[in-house]
């Protein structure tokens, strides 16, 4: 992708006059998206994403020039505008790059730039059918695929030059059940960091469309959430939303470095219930959120955050790392070369526990049971998060009762880990697309079933 | 750029993509940003972008790229030719030759000199310095940055169209101070967001001090017990809700049952007190713009009149099936994508009442300043919300206490019927989507008992 020699000579400019790092990331991605809805494909649409952002670190401070012009002279002219900021001072001498081959635990069996528009396009045919034939209520099915290969290199001033191939295939699929007064949906989005072999391997488009369907019909026929506060149990997959909200983002070296987090300064205590082991892994094959490398270059980890309820391990980038004077976790991550990246989380879930799902409802009394949630969001500063119940059951006396909508739940953080009472055996991982500081990226969200002894739920 | 877009559209025709149009962008940015006296980031930008939608057999095809080379050439012809083949669409796409004129806007008058790095490193060590002053339970700066950007958007199409424009008109600049305070065990964030066209029309003092002020009122906040409480959504708070919910008015949306709004042209759908505008020709709008993505010539018009559903939001091909003229709404997601349709400069008509008299009218009830996980939590399918909320608890006309740790909950079409008063407080805040404060009646509320 990009000339040694060049890469060198830009290293070289960009430290000049200051700055004790540089760092050159350059991207070429190419996207595909589908979009089918009314039974027809309303667009099949290719893009290409070309660019490359030059960083500077000075001390603390942190200089981020990107553009689309990667010639020699623009990347030059990047460079001479990032060394403009750090005027006056002697920069670092970069050190003479080694090559480094970050290896590659997957094989892509089908490249999704090789397949054809219209094999793609049968994926979301069979999804469409599937959800429309689960009740004459569906009026509507929206189905997306996207596929992106994304070939990066990474090069710094410490010897550092890697490059790598990340290719990652999606399906989405949400459904509208409508009575023509009110809509209600339901929605599913299996991916992975894979090519097209996707659907021979993990995900048949028939069964996610037709479980989005039955979400919004069940939701067609629910009545409001009553609104309070009340024992949640939330089920395993995307209930993991829960763990990435109230806790994960609290663990970023984005906020922590700063004293920004409701967990700085923890480590070694106590901030969840006994029964809870959280871990943020990147290196699973094949997984959403998975890398080989994070967008510094760096081989990806697995990292336990919270082992039997004490902290052990914030997420931590280069520049985070510096202002805590830790170790990089290779946690850097970025939407694109328009970012400068940061820490970001990967595949983060609640490890399995020993408690019986079947127990945790029949003892919980009155409460919820939120068996799909939607997304979240969080202040990591106050710890306060909330998340939206896409599909929610009323249980009264251990018992459920009826579906209920419209639910969401909030609470702060730290008041909520410790609240986890029962940790379910069956850990599973669903998909979701995560935006914070440096834009939004693919990642997992996990857990076993679990409860949580009280939550204030928002309903009418 | 010029030569690029005549070569790409020369090798569309000649592949046989009978009508083609490329949408181009560019955008110049800097950014800078303090923390705790300190510069700790610095930005700057040159980005392009170009996206090619053509027609063959009708069908319209799509690809964009952000490299300008042969290959891309080749790869968006390719991929608009494969794109078409497969358009399934059941109405018929066009691209348009132009309007004969195009409206007027009043263009903001342009800084007369431009701001250097070093004025706006000193503008944002100053917002931070000013904010830190105010009182000592500002624990923390979260950071205070400014970003100003200019660009241009042009587009151009083989059956002659060429427009060109900045984008946005005027150019931006945005500041935003983010603030940690804290008393006792209660810890809050408190920000401050100004957007303005001159970066000489920001003011770092009064809005650090501004930050410091929203932080401080939000200490020793605490819940309140779920009921139905009335409520009044501040001008910021009811603008993150109108931009979650303005798909609604979509004709597109509606056409496809994606919105409830489908036929219900004519009726009333709101209460009295709401008139709903769109008006690209807003002087100083963020969104302001004379033409729209198709090249179809803007225009402002009423959405709702009081209460009354006057049209949806429509481009030409929604126009055409329902045997309509387009509004002028036509928008492309990035460059690339298939023509949509989205609202410019959007807000509710300012009414006669500051949120003093709104808030004392109400008597007793709970002032919303905040409402978090719009992505998630509001549906803009369904028109349901259950979202975190903050604010002021209101007895008999007086702010009370800060409230936090509580949700809100309802349905946009329902909220539409039972607004009762528009503020005059009308805010933009840098985007096209505004609002002033609103009493929107009764709302479901949850929280923990006290």
């Amino acid at each position: 992708m990009l000339d040694r020699n060049i890469a060198a000579e830009v290293l070289q400019r960009a430290v000049a006059t200051g700055g004790d790092f540089a760092e050159i990331f350059m991207e070429d991605r190419l996207n595909h998206n589908l979009s089918l809805r009314s039974g027809r494909l309303q667009s099949v649409r290719t893009g290409r994403v070309h660019g490359a952002g030059i960083r500077v670190l000075d001390g603390l401070g942190a200089i981020y020039v990107y553009t689309n012009d990667t010639s020699r002279e623009g990347l030059m002219d990047c460079a001479a505008q990032a060394a403009a900021a750090v005027k006056g001072k002697a920069g670092c001498k970069p050190v003479a790059f080694s090559h480094w081959d970050c290896g590659r635990p997957e094989e892509i069996r089908l490249q999704p730039a090789d397949v054809k528009a219209a094999l793609k396009a049968e994926k979301l045919r069979a999804a469409d059918a599937a959800a429309r034939s689960v009740s004459p209520e569906i009026v509507q099915v929206n189905g997306e695929y996207t596929d992106s290969t994304q070939d990066v290199l990474i090069c710094n001033t410490e010897g550092l030059f890697v490059q790598d191939r990340r290719v990652r295939t999606r399906l989405s699929v949400g459904a509208v059940a409508s009575d023509g007064r009110e809509n209600q949906v339901g929605s599913e989005n299996p991916g992975a960091l894979m090519g097209f072999e996707l659907f021979d391997e993990r995900v048949d488009p028939e069964a996610y469309a037709a479980q989005a369907a039955q979400t919004a019909v069940t939701m067609l026929h629910a009545e409001s959430c009553p609104a309070g506060v009340f024992p949640v149990v939330i089920d395993n997959g995307f209930g993991g939303v829960i763990f990435h909200e109230a806790c994960g983002h609290s663990l970023e070296a984005t906020s922590v470095a700063y004293g920004l987090s409701e967990f700085a300064g923890k480590l070694g205590q106590q901030i969840a219930a006994p029964c809870v082991t959280a871990v943020d892994d990147g290196t699973i094959p094949g997984e959403w959120g998975s890398l080989h490398i994070d967008d510094e270059g760096m081989p990806t980890t697995k990292l336990v955050l919270i082992r039997d309820g004490i902290l052990v391990n914030y997420m931590i980038d280069k520049l985070g790392g510096r202002r805590m004077n830790m170790a990089p976790t290779g946690s850097g991550r970025r939407e694109s070369y328009a970012w400068a990246p940061t820490s970001r989380m990967r595949n983060t879930y609640i490890a399995a526990g020993q408690d019986d799902e079947n127990e945790m409802i029949a003892t919980m009394g009155t409460g919820l049971y939120a068996k799909r949630m939607g997304g979240g969001s969080v202040n990591p500063a106050t710890g306060e998060f909330n998340f939206a119940v896409n599909e929610g059951y009323w249980v009264e006396d251990g018992k459920i009762v009826r579906p209920v909508r419209g639910a969401s739940l909030i609470g702060k953080g730290g008041e909520v880990l410790m609240k986890i009472d029962r940790v379910g055996r069956n850990m599973q991982m669903a998909q979701g697309m995560c935006g914070s500081a440096s834009g939004s990226i693919p990642v997992n969200v996990g857990q076993p079933m679990i409860r949580v002894s009280s939550l204030t739920v928002g309903g009418k | 750029m010029d030569g690029f877009i005549k070569k790409l559209l020369g090798a569309a025709k000649l592949a046989g993509i009978e009508t083609a149009e490329v949408c181009y962008m560019d955008s110049d940015s800097f950014g800078v940003s303090a923390k705790d006296g300190e510069i700790n980031e610095y930005e700057v930008s040159a980005t392009r972008s170009l996206g090619l939608r053509g027609l063959v057999n009708g069908k319209m095809g799509y690809a964009s790229t952000e490299a300008f080379d042969d290959a891309a050439i080749d790869m968006m012809v390719n991929a608009v030719l494969e794109s078409a083949a497969l358009n399934e669409s059941e109405e018929q796409d066009e691209i348009f030759a132009g309007e004969e004129t195009y409206p007027a806007v009043e263009t903001p008058a342009a800084d007369p000199e431009q701001a250097t790095a070093e004025e706006k490193i000193a503008f944002v060590l100053e917002m931070e310095k000013a904010a830190l002053q105010v009182d000592e339970r500002i624990r923390q700066s979260q950071g205070a940055s400014v970003q100003t950007s200019r660009g241009t958007l042009r587009i151009v199409n083989s059956m002659g169209l060429d427009l060109r424009r900045e984008q946005p008109l005027g150019g931006a600049a945005f500041a935003f101070v983010g603030l940690l305070g804290q008393e006792g065990s209660s810890v809050v964030t408190g920000y401050e967001v100004k957007a303005a066209h001159r970066f000489s029309d920001l003011d770092a003092k009064a809005l650090g001090e501004a930050a410091a002020e929203e932080t401080l009122s939000k200490l020793n906040g605490s819940p309140v017990r779920p009921g139905v409480y009335r409520v009044i959504f501040r001008n910021d708070a009811m603008q993150s809700l109108l931009a979650t919910f303005s798909g609604i008015f979509s004709a597109e949306n509606a056409q496809q049952k994606l919105s409830l709004l489908e036929g219900r042209e004519g009726e009333t759908i709101a209460s009295e007190a709401v008139t709903l505008m769109d008006d690209p020709l807003l002087p100083g709008g963020f969104a302001s713009t004379p033409f729209d993505a198709e090249g179809s010539a803007a225009r402002r018009k009423a959405v709702i009149e009081d209460g009354k559903l006057v049209t949806l939001l429509h481009n030409r091909k929604t126009a055409k099936k329902q045997g309509t003229a387009t509004t002028g709404n036509a928008a492309r997601q990035g460059v690339g994508g298939p023509i949509r349709v989205a609202p410019t400069n959007f807000f509710f008509k300012p009414g006669e009442k500051d949120l003093a008299t709104l808030i004392n009218e109400m008597d007793d009830g709970l002032l919303l300043t905040e409402l978090g996980g719009l992505h998630a939590g509001a549906n803009p399918i369904s028109g349901d919300f259950s979202l975190i909320a903050k604010g002021y608890l209101i007895a008999n006309g007086q702010r009370v206490r800060p409230v936090e740790q509580i949700t809100v909950a309802g349905n946009f079409y329902q909220l539409l019927k039972g607004i009762r008063a528009v503020g005059s407080d009308l805010e933009f805040r840098g985007q096209g989507i505004g609002s002033p404060s609103v009493d929107v009646g009764s709302m479901n509320v949850s929280g923990a008992e006290q």
